[in-house]
């Protein structure tokens, strides 16, 4: 089928062997690409018994069938495996220009098996695989191990993903970095490459994709460019990216000020998008093929040190400025900076470290179990020393290196502030002002993670169109609970098409610029082969139910799809969502029932798996 | 007796200067020293066939024998660059007046070749290094997606956080086009550097020449940017407005 390669590529690092393989066109069809690729791997392929760090677990890396095309923010990858973080299911997703050049390389997906006995880095190139050694390469962090790889290999145009040094340290909240310090972030798949002793793996290919009917699929391309560049988001997208969501979040009364305590930020204007843009943005830049360059080059000072970088996206602006109490625009863009080039999540490293505080404050936690470091609320010092710490397992960092959970568990108290869902850790915003946001957190299969539904037309007070997709006029309202499960349904479908497209999200979800109809004419022109908007919608339906069969099989359901008691029982304080608090249990009994999935359990039932075409492994 | 301060001033380019120098630029000569206005540069080449007249032309002289004080306009010696520049003395208020000369170059601008000829110009901090330019010159001419075979190519640094498009500078004096011994290079009237497929022997003595890497070899044959005829799909593309087609002659258009 034209679009998707047709090849998979199997890399067994124990034996420093590798082949090629056909990619089934039954997983073309039935799971579209990238995530679904990867998903349907990791739960009919990984060994069951395989734990996060057995060498049996497998990493796979998957695109879809319009990377490599000029579709516009084309650009992701999605790596997965089960995840050393959580223990459950890991799947991280990440744009630059890493993803297209694994299609130009030839494969739909590569498969990372074994463990190499000493550290090397891969070279995916022409057909074949180089194991090269990388003990040179051990010390430098995410960025400098690009450039290294580029200088070695004589080419800027090589794409290179990287696990950081806190991932060979054995941090397990490490992402894969590429394209600079772009983070496939969470659930710890930079720890997953690391253990395989994995240094970076670097793709340089000459296959061209085709599409079938050249000029009708560019035409189409033509088509959305000029949506995009007529949608109310364009042009705050185009100065801000995601860091809008400060002061629309600050507005709403739902940002996760000092650990979940407070919805607002007195000190908003200091580091919001607009003051970061307007401040210290040099220029936009952007994933491969993208019509809308979110990503802000800044050029600032932080303690007389001059400062180049690029990002960050709202998850590290807010992580390291309101969640951790501190309200220095040039102080967050430095840790942002500094988790990216360790290779560290900036979420979860701003969930320990506001967890801690918070216990400081409540005088749980003393300064002197804390190697003597100030814990109180946005002091700068101690913020950057526990970011060296952990990254190194350091000392107190060493507690703090396993995440929020096992943090409470070693230091034998503090569970009921552990800000996380099945073992990850929770974004930015308070999800008792979002409460469809709070429903996809609970649910969401990676554990507690924002980006497995977004469903973010509750922000759209659009009541009639809520009625009209949803039933509910509340679906519309971000503070209703009515409506949200069939809400959370739609959008957790709409995600999964943009992660196994690998697309991005911020256009195809947030925009909403394309949905199954659209999506299914653009596969016929690129493949050519008849794709209907109906086939691909429960394309999307049968990921969303392999992964749950995935969380299944390791003991979960209804259970676990819970949240932190903070959002349950306590409301905010003040702002614009101060008295809510989440009613989950209405929400979830709705979802369960718009999945066809047992309310009781919250696992599908064997109807629903039998319309799905899908077998229990 | 004062010494006088001058002014020498691009005003016209016929031809097609590599710079490129662009009417209007200028730089000063006060007293001993010469001054760049902040951020101006100047063809090297251009200013020294200027040069030994300007201490002259510093001093008031009488004699009637004397042609320096009188020529007022002077052209690079680049034949396909055919930029003009004037000499003008800055008076002590810091008014600019043209010195008592006659001289109008009277070369006819018709005979200067690629009267119409436009180069793609790209802005480094425009650019966001998404490639989407790469990508359209792929399919267009090639109707298929690979960027390493386009003739447009960013070089990115994301250490610097920096992106640099790459791309043929619609060389005046086209060094591929020399090289080539085979007659399979032309220039189309819109500057663009056509390949006659038919003609080239893929032998690569262009794309050694090439200064700036624009030209490569593809599936055995000579491979360069053709501006499209005039119409680059990569300037309509691009998001953020970084390319653009700049008249050889003046500024953009």
């Amino acid at each position: 089928m034209l679009g998707y390669a047709g090849k998979t590529l199997r890399i067994n690092l124990t034996n420093q062997t590798y082949s090629v393989e056909p990619t089934p066109t039954e997983l073309m069809r039935g799971f579209i690409g990238g995530r679904g690729f990867n998903m349907w791997r990791l739960y009919y392929e990984t060994p069951q018994q395989a734990g996060p760090l057995h060498e049996d677990n497998n990493l796979y890396i998957g695109v879809g069938p319009l990377n490599g095309t000029s579709w516009p923010g084309a650009a992701r990858v999605n790596f997965s495996g089960r995840s050393p973080q959580t223990g459950n299911l890991g799947d991280s997703n990440v744009g630059g220009a890493f993803g297209p050049e694994v299609k130009y390389a030839g494969y739909d997906q590569v498969i990372i098996q074994g463990q190499a006995e000493k550290p090397v880095w891969l070279f995916i190139h022409n057909g074949k695989v180089q194991f090269n050694p990388a003990a040179h390469l051990q010390g430098l962090d995410v960025v400098e191990t690009q450039a290294s790889i580029k200088k070695t290999l004589g080419t800027p145009r090589v794409q290179v993903a990287v696990a950081g040094p806190a991932a060979h340290a054995g941090v397990v909240f490490t992402g894969i970095f590429c394209s600079g310090v772009r983070a496939a972030g969470r659930t710890g798949m930079g720890r997953l490459l690391a253990s395989k002793n994995v240094k970076a793996v670097a793709v340089l290919g000459h296959t061209a994709v085709r599409a079938a009917h050249p000029e009708k699929f560019e035409a189409m391309v033509c088509d959305l460019i000029t949506k995009i560049k007529q949608h109310p988001q364009y042009a705050g997208r185009l100065q801000m990216g995601t860091t809008f969501l400060m002061s629309a979040l600050n507005n709403m009364g739902a940002l996760s000020s000092k650990h979940f305590q407070e919805g607002t930020m007195g000190t908003i204007n200091q580091v919001s998008g607009e003051a970061l843009a307007e401040r210290v943005k040099v220029k936009n830049r952007g994933c491969f093929s993208c019509t809308v360059p979110c990503s802000r080059v800044y050029k600032t000072e932080y303690k007389g040190r001059k400062m180049v970088g690029e990002g960050p996206e709202f998850e590290g602006l807010m992580g390291f400025s309101g969640r951790v109490g501190a309200s220095s625009l040039e102080f967050s863009l430095s840790s942002c900076n500094r988790c990216n080039r360790l290779g560290l999540d900036v979420i979860t490293t701003a969930e320990v470290i506001s967890f801690c505080m918070e216990l400081h404050q409540r005088g749980m936690l003393t300064s002197a179990e804390a190697d003597g470091l100030d814990l109180s609320w946005g002091n700068e010092a101690t913020i950057a020393a526990l970011i060296e710490k952990i990254a190194k397992r350091e000392g107190f960092g060493d507690v703090l290196a396993d995440g929020v959970d096992e943090a409470a568990r070693k230091l034998g108290r503090g569970r009921e502030y552990c800000m996380s869902v099945k073992g990850l850790e929770l974004f930015m915003a308070d999800p008792r002002g979002l409460k469809g946001y709070a429903a996809g957190l609970a649910v969401a299969s990676r554990g507690g993670d924002h980006l497995r539904s977004e469903p973010s037309f509750e922000f759209s007070n659009d009541h009639e169109e809520g009625i009209r997709r949803y039933g509910a006029a509340e679906s519309a309202n971000r503070l209703a609970h009515k409506g949200k499960g069939r809400l959370l349904k739609d959008f957790e479908e709409r995600c999964a098409l943009s992660d196994s497209l690998n697309v991005c999200k911020n256009t195809l979800v947030n925009m909403e610029i394309m949905l199954w109809d659209e999506t299914a004419q653009l596969l016929e022109m690129l493949t050519g082969e008849p794709w209907h908007g109906d086939e691909v919608r429960l394309a999307c339906e049968r990921i969303v139910n392999v992964e749950r069969l995935y969380l299944a099989r390791l003991g979960m359901g209804r259970k676990d799809d819970t949240l932190p008691d903070r959002f349950l029982k306590e409301s905010l304080p003040t702002g614009e969502s101060a008295g809510q608090v989440v009613d989950l249990d209405s929400m979830l009994d709705e979802y369960y029932t718009a999945r066809g999935w047992d309310v009781a359990n919250g696992l599908p039932t064997q109807a629903k798996l039998d319309e799905l075409g899908l077998r229990k492994c | 007796m004062a010494i006088k301060n001058l002014r020498v001033t691009v005003e016209e380019v016929r031809g097609f200067c590599d710079m490129p120098m662009r009417p209007g630029d200028y730089f000063e000569l006060r007293s001993g020293a010469l001054v760049f206005p902040q951020g101006g540069r100047f063809c090297m080449w251009a200013m020294q066939s200027v040069m030994p007249f300007l201490p002259a032309r510093q001093r008031a002289t009488d004699d009637p024998n004397d042609w320096v004080p009188r020529v007022e306009r002077f052209i690079c010696p680049d034949p396909d660059g055919g930029v003009v520049m004037k000499i003008e003395v800055i008076d002590d208020d810091g008014s600019v007046t043209a010195a008592p000369g006659t001289s109008a170059l009277s070369s006819a601008k018709a005979a200067v070749p690629l009267a119409n000829a436009k180069r793609l110009v790209a802005d480094p901090l425009k650019c966001t290094g998404c490639r989407a330019c790469e990508l359209v010159c792929s399919y267009t001419h090639f109707k298929e997606y690979l960027p390493h075979q386009a003739h447009i190519q960013i070089v990115t640094d994301d250490e610097a956080c920096t992106d640099t498009p790459m791309t043929c500078h619609q060389c005046g004096h086209a060094k591929c086009l020399a090289a080539c011994q085979f007659g399979a290079i032309s220039r189309h009237e819109s500057g663009g550097i056509l390949i006659d497929t038919q003609a080239c022997t893929g032998c690569g003595a262009c794309a050694a020449a090439c200064p700036f890497t624009a030209m490569k070899l593809r599936n055995g044959k000579a491979s360069v940017c053709d501006l499209c005829l005039g119409k680059p799909a990569c300037i309509e593309r691009c998001p953020t407005g970084a390319l653009s087609l700049r008249s050889l002659k003046g500024k953009g258009e």
